[in-house]
């Protein structure tokens, strides 16, 4: 048929239905009509031909409709008439339609949040061109963990691979950055040629580092982001007079990155790597690596390419010892940014998704309920000449509606749960900035939708209209056919949710005991009452110039000793649990007094020497950072005046370390040379030992530590520590006033040491709290379930309990009766919840601490939780069950 | 009719239709007599088929409607075959045959 005459006849059947209608009703009419002559013709007697002609028909209206089913360009007609029955079904129980569609929309609502954090974080495509050929490579250490490359290693990579079209090295930095109105601190990326071709990205104006730009004493140019061009360079497409200094160097800009590229992320000016010239040592690890694949290249064979260079490497070294690589990796760059999120965002995923197994479930048990009062509606349409497919088809137009009405306000919610999200997410989440309510959500949300109503439209259709129809007629009268089936379907479907709310407040139960063991560890300090005050000088190489940072110092930290309120002051190269990154960490020599290694070569020399190497983290404190702190003296002394920048350096090490490292003895008085992390290859006498603290989060053991003194070993990036009965914001105020009084260049940062704490448990209290949130609101869920099959059953009962009653049962029995019944589905639920829970709670292991998966306590307590919140929900409808009248019920329809 | 005719039959029957109004237009009742005669009653084409096809095929384009009086003075709706109708014939009857041929030695081989 041409595509013409289909599109005519279509239109026709749209158009003018009921002029079809009737003419067909003429013509099946007219039919009946001719068999009843033939009958009477053949001697018939009229009455007997009519009734014989209409058999023979089989029903005027079943064949008008199984015309109209079978005639093109019905079927849109015939959605739009579902749809407005539909509606009206849904509006003439408007109690119903309310809680269906609120229930289906914090379920979808609260999936589609959930996804748009996945989908951001994890899923979106980085946005930079061809973005699943951008690698990371990472050396892999002795101990089989990735880590970050030192710079000969580095060079072979890059000169011997085969796989890689680009690859350059990066590393950041924060600098303070001076010459405007106020003295800034930024985040700077040291980079090689060829990192913006990694990403494919090339300068909007200005041009590209070029491998003259990296050599030892090159004139120092610096590209900036499109933000920093327009916030700081007030968009002036002029960039010869452009200049920033930047740490006490003047750089020139050269270029400006289109908007949108930031790579490290928070960066947004980027230096050649290396102008000091390259790190020799193949065992000083600090930068990362980048790199685009060749075309037609994988990602396995990268990883083949590089770790055979890497094995080469390690077999060839005269550098040996465990900082020296075993081996390398590559792996797609988007999943090296985010694979630490990745399980606890997939978990939350799965919890959320429990949450709407749960919500559907109480929307597939108000379907059926109402299914079975509209099972007399059903024959009489059956009756009339409905196929089994049109009622079909009649269900999912509902679910439908509901779904979609669900699924929009659920969108609507999470829009606004999305900002929730985003303001409570952990700060070490990355991406953060790439999640929103974007395309691709919205369609998730809409396959959502549209899932959950096919869903529940097939369970329910196939429900209503399996077995035959027509008994609802025959049974009309008392509503009760299918009722005994339908029922237990619901209590299946109430068992069912009772044992995924279950894994659910199991899982939210573990997360939360996990975080309150954490919180009742020893951190190995005090949190309250202390500011914290980064400050960050110039960064130099110079020992004179550094000396005179020390001395800085010393005067910021006497004269903030003199403030109202403030009872004491030290200072910190790091901060315990700022950021995860904890201390720096290496490798240190026992010596002897006499014998300091005249220079590096010296130094790897005597790492040849096994016995003579210790591993700790390397920290540069004052006194005073032990007393505000309270991290407490074990033996010896902690630093006083005798250790002045000339006396003797001295260093004092952690509990651990002195237990590791010196077991039996007594590490007092012991030299060791740690000049590998500072440049200063000065022996450090011990002398003191103080408790472990943990740096890295308090989920993680301490590390071994050495302390040195920061008047000895002077660094130009601190964290001032003040501990003040003062209120945070008057020292604030008045502690930059005495740094600009100092020097008025030199950019800071406040916190409270209660801020840094509490950001350290962000992830964790994350997901407590949305798994919790989660888990609280399927058992509520849960318990509307219950409740609603329990009086559902009750109501459908009424005669019965009536029955009972009247031939003499006492209320006791009739209470235990229905109770017995809400406990046997309460206990089916539970059973299979808690054999989901122990299949299931092993996939949260990773994040939990100090409890175990199958945490008898926690599975308990939700146990009786969610059995007591059942019960409570089956007593109310077998309370009413007990008040029944019999002389009412009896009477009752 | 069970399932497994229907699919069968629904090819077969659209082929009978167009085969019994080869003779001339017709109504309903008429196509449906038709078939029985000549398939020598081994179909019997009920209205609840009869019509859903009829209406298909008029959408189709295979036949033509229009309403007449029948022998006895009764309106009647009357079907007669087009030219993309003769065409159908044609190939269906093709069809048909190949389909009865292949049959045909299926079931003599042992």
């Amino acid at each position: 048929m041409p595509l013409l005459a289909k599109v005519q006849s279509f239109l026709r059947n749209l158009l003018s239905t009921r002029r079809a209608d009737v003419e067909l009703d003429r013509e099946v009419h007219s039919h009946l009509e001719l068999l009843t002559d033939e009958n009477i013709r053949a001697g018939m007697p009229s009455k007997e031909a009519e009734r014989a002609a209409r058999l023979e028909l089989g029903g005027i209206e079943q064949v008008k409709e199984q015309v109209r089913e079978e005639r093109l360009g019905n079927w849109l007609h015939s959605v739009f008439s579902d749809g407005r029955y539909g509606v009206r079904q849904l509006r003439k129980n408007p109690g119903f339609t309310a809680v269906a569609i609120l229930t289906l929309a914090l379920g979808i609502g609260a999936t589609t949040a959930i996804f748009s954090v996945v989908y951001g974080v994890l899923l979106r495509p980085l946005p930079y061109p061809n973005p699943n050929r951008i690698m990371a490579v990472f050396e892999v250490t002795s101990k089989g963990r990735p880590s970050r490359l030192a710079d000969p290693n580095f060079d072979d990579f890059r000169d011997q691979n085969h796989s890689f079209q680009a690859i350059a090295k990066y590393n950041s930095n924060i600098v303070s950055i001076s010459g405007s109105s106020q003295p800034t601190r930024a985040t700077v990326a040291g980079v090689t040629p060829g990192f913006f071709k990694v990403f494919g990205v090339q300068p909007i104006i200005g041009r590209d580092f070029s491998t003259g730009d990296n050599k030892k004493g090159a004139a120092p140019a610096v590209l900036v982001s499109y933000g920093y061009w327009k916030q700081y360079l007030g968009s002036s497409p002029d960039l010869s007079q452009s200049r920033l200094k930047i740490d006490n160097a003047v750089y020139s800009v050269i270029g400006v990155l289109p908007a949108g590229f930031q790579f490290p992320p928070d960066v947004s000016l980027w230096l050649p790597a290396d102008l000091d010239g390259e790190n020799t040592s193949r065992t000083s690890h600090n930068y990362s690596a980048v790199g685009r694949l060749r075309d037609g290249v994988t990602a396995e064979h990268a990883n083949q390419d590089i770790s055979s260079i890497a094995r080469r490497i390690h077999e060839t070294s005269s550098e040996q010892g465990d900082y020296l690589l075993k081996d390398a990796t590559v792996i797609p760059l988007r999943d090296s940014i985010t694979g630490n999120v990745r399980s606890p965002l997939l978990v939350l995923l799965g919890a959320v998704g429990f949450l709407l197994l749960v919500a559907c479930a109480n929307v597939a048990n108000l379907l059926l309920a109402q299914a079975s009062v509209r099972e007399r509606e059903l024959a009489v349409r059956s009756a009339l000449g409905a196929a089994r497919g049109r009622l079909i088809r009649q269900f999912l137009t509902e679910t439908f509606l509901l779904s979609l009405v669900g699924g929009g306000l659920g969108v609507l919610g999470a829009l606004l749960g999305v900002a929730g999200l985003v303001a409570l997410a952990p700060e070490n989440l990355p991406r953060l900035e790439s999640v929103s309510i974007s395309i691709p959500v919205l369609a998730f949300a809409f396959l959502l939708s549209t899932a959950v109503a096919a869903g529940l439209g097939a369970f329910t259709a196939v429900r209503a209209t399996s077995g035959d129809l027509r008994k609802g007629l025959e049974e009309g009268g008392r509503g009760q056919a299918g009722s005994q089936s339908s029922q237990r379907i619901g209590r299946a479907i109430v068992a069912a949710q009772i044992a995924i709310t279950l894994v659910l407040v199991i899982g939210a139960g573990l997360l939360g005991r996990s975080l309150m063991k954490v919180l009742e560890l020893n951190p190995g300090f005090r949190v309250d009452k202390i500011v914290t005050m980064d400050v960050s000088l110039p960064w130099l190489e110079d020992p004179k110039a550094k000396a005179s940072q020390g001395i800085f110092f010393s005067n910021l930290i006497g004269r903030l000793k003199q403030l109202p309120g403030v009872r004491n002051v030290g200072a910190t190269s790091g901060l315990p649990l700022d950021g995860g990154g904890g201390l720096p960490d290496g490798m240190f020599l026992l010596m002897t007094q006499n014998e300091v290694p005249k220079n590096f070569d010296g130094f790897q020399a005597l790492t040849l020497q096994k016995e003579r190497i210790g591993n700790a983290d390397f920290g540069v404190v004052t006194d005073g950072y032990f007393q505000v702190l309270q991290i407490p003296l074990i033996r010896g002394r902690i630093f006083d005046e005798r250790d002045g920048a000339d006396s003797p350096h001295v260093a004092v090490i952690s509990d651990s370390l002195a237990r590791d490292r010196w077991l039996g003895q007594d590490p007092i008085g012991h030299t060791i040379e740690f000049g590998n992390m500072d440049g200063d290859l000065r022996l450090l006498t011990i002398v003191g030992i103080v408790g472990d603290v943990r740096y890295y989060g308090l989920d993680v053991p301490p590390r071994p530590t050495v302390y040195v003194n920061l008047f000895q070993r002077p660094r130009s990036a601190i964290s001032v520590t003040m501990l003040s009965d003062a209120d945070t914001q008057s020292v604030t105020t008045e502690a930059r006033g005495i740094l600009h009084d100092l020097d008025p260049e030199i950019p800071t940062r406040f916190r409270t040491f209660s801020q840094v704490y509490s950001a350290s448990l962000g992830s964790r209290r994350f997901n407590v709290i949305l798994i919790g949130f989660f888990g609280i609101t399927a058992l509520v869920l849960a318990t509307i379930g219950v409740f609603g099959v329990m009086a559902y059953s009750v109501s459908r009962r009424t005669r019965e309990i009536g029955v009972r009653v009247a031939l003499g049962a006492a209320s006791g029995e009739v209470l235990r009766m229905i109770l017995g019944q809400g406990l046997r589905t309460i206990f089916v639920g539970v059973a299979i919840g808690i054999a989901g829970s122990l299949a299931l709670t092993r996939t949260v292991e990773s994040l939990l601490f100090a409890v175990t998966p199958t945490d008898p306590l926690t599975f308990g307590a939700v146990t009786l939780l969610l059995v007591g919140a059942a019960l409570l929900a089956c007593f109310i409808p077998a309370r009413r069950a007990t008040k029944v009248d019999p002389m009412v019920a009896l009477r009752y329809e | 009719m069970s399932p497994e005719q229907t699919s069968l039959l629904q090819g077969t029957l659209d082929l009978l239709i167009l085969k019994s109004l080869i003779a001339g237009e017709m109504h309903g009742l008429g196509i449906s007599r038709r078939i029985q005669q000549i398939t020598s009653g081994t179909f019997v084409v009920k209205p609840g088929s009869l019509f859903p096809a009829l209406h298909r095929m008029e959408e189709e384009g295979w036949i033509s409607s229009f309403w007449g009086d029948s022998e006895n003075n009764r309106r009647a709706k009357y079907y007669r075959l087009t030219k993309p109708g003769r065409k159908q014939l044609a190939l269906e009857t093709r069809r048909w045959g190949r389909i009865s041929w292949a049959i045909a030695q299926a079931l003599e081989t042992s």
